[in-house]
C-alpha cells in the first residue's frame, strides 16, 4: 500500500520533508519509525491523516503519516 | 468598571467585534499565571499586559544572562544578573500601570503548584521542561483551570489549549512522561520563534477570556519557521 510520510523539524535532517513509500498492509507507526531509523525516544507526536495517533496504530492505503520530534523548550 | 483613562488606552481594542466594553471588562477582571519568564514568558507578559489583563502572576527563579537577550525581549543589558521577575515587573508596570503584576522568585513545584494555580483563572506555559508541563497540566485538570500550552525548539514550535471545556490535556499529547534525551536548554532556538508562539498563546488567552469563537482546544498548531509551514492536527481527549 502507498503511504505518504511527512517529517517535521529535526527529523527532516538528512532524510526528507514529504515523500511517498510502499509499506505492507498492517504496518504500524512504530514500524515506520524503525524503517527510517528514527529513535523512538526522540519522537513526540505521530499523526495519521491529521489526527493524533499512537505507536501501535496501523496504517491504511493512502494514509498520510506525520512525525514530530519532542518539543519542550520555552 | 473601566475608567476613562482605560477606555482611551484600549480604544482600538474596544472597537473590535466580540470585545467591546464587555470584553475589556472581562480582561480587566481576569487573572493569568505565567510559568517561566523566558522566551515565551516575556512576550506573553508584554502582550497580555498591553491588552489589559487585570492580574498577571509571573513565577521564575532565574536571573537574566546575556545569552537570553536574543529572544527574551523584556530585558536589556542593564538587567543582566537581576532576577527576571524583578526586571519584568519594572518593564510591565511602565507599559501598563492599570494592571496588577505579581512577581514570584520561585519555581513551580509539587509543593506550591496547587496553591498558586488556584489563585488564577488560566495558566500560561512559559516553561522550558517536560516535568513542569506535566505538573501544570495535572494541577489544572484537578482544579479545572485552562492551560495555554506553548513550546519551542530550534525552528519549530507548538501551541494548544488544554483542559478547556472538557477538551484534551497535555497528557493526551504526551501520554507517557518523557525525559527527553536532548537537553532543551542546550538546543538552539531562533529568537523570533518563542515570540511568535507566545503571541499565539496570548491570542488564545484573550479569546478564552472574552468568549471569542473557537479556541485551539482539541487542535495542536505546529509552526516550522525554517520552511515557513503552519500545520494543525486534531487531538482527542484520551483520559484524565
Amino acid at each position: 500500500m502507498q503511504v505518504t510520510v511527512k517529517l517535521f523539524a529535526s527529523f527532516r535532517n538528512d532524510r526528507f520533508s514529504k515523500q511517498d513509500f510502499e509499506f505492507e498492509e498492517g504496518t504500524t507507526i512504530e514500524q515506520v519509525l524503525n524503517f527510517f531509523q528514527i529513535p523512538l525516544g526522540e519522537v513526540g507526536v505521530t499523526m495519521i491523516n491529521g489526527r493524533h495517533r499512537q505507536m501501535h496504530d496501523t496504517l491504511s492505503e493512502n494514509d498520510v503519516i506525520g512525525i514530530f520530534p519532542l518539543i519542550g523548550g520555552g | 468598571m473601566l475608567t476613562e483613562l482605560e477606555k482611551a488606552r484600549y480604544a482600538r481594542q474596544l472597537q473590535l467585534d466580540g470585545i467591546g466594553l464587555a470584553g475589556q471588562q472581562k480582561l480587566k477582571e481576569a487573572s493569568v499565571l505565567i510559568v517561566g519568564a523566558g522566551g515565551l514568558g516575556c512576550p506573553l507578559a508584554l502582550y497580555l499586559a498591553a491588552a489589559g489583563v487585570g492580574k498577571i502572576g509571573i513565577i521564575d527563579n532565574d536571573r537574566v544572562s546575556e545569552s537570553n537577550l536574543h529572544r527574551q525581549i523584556l530585558y536589556t543589558m542593564e538587567d543582566v544578573g537581576r532576577y527576571k521577575v524583578d526586571a519584568a515587573l519594572e518593564r510591565i508596570q511602565t507599559l501598563n500601570p492599570h494592571i496588577s503584576i505579581e512577581p514570584m522568585i520561585d519555581r513551580l513545584s509539587e509543593e506550591n503548584a496547587a496553591r498558586l494555580i488556584a489563585e488564577y483563572d488560566l495558566v500560561l506555559d512559559g516553561c522550558d521542561n517536560f516535568a513542569t508541563r506535566y505538573l501544570i497540566n495535572d494541577v489544572c485538570v484537578k482544579l479545572n483551570k485552562v492551560y495555554i500550552y506553548g513550546s519551542v525548539a530550534e525552528f519549530t514550535g507548538q501551541v494548544s489549549v488544554f483542559n478547556h471545556q472538557g477538551g484534551p490535556t497535555y497528557r493526551c499529547l504526551y501520554p507517557e512522561e518523557t525525559s527527553c534525551n536532548r537537553q532543551h536548554d542546550s538546543l538552539g532556538v531562533l529568537g523570533m520563534l518563542p515570540g511568535l508562539i507566545a503571541m499565539l498563546q496570548a491570542t488564545e488567552t484573550v479569546k478564552i477570556i472574552c468568549d471569542l469563537d473557537d479556541s485551539l482546544s482539541g487542535v495542536v498548531l505546529v509552526v516550522d519557521l525554517r520552511i515557513g509551514r503552519f500545520d494543525k492536527f486534531t487531538l482527542v481527549r484520551q483520559r484524565d
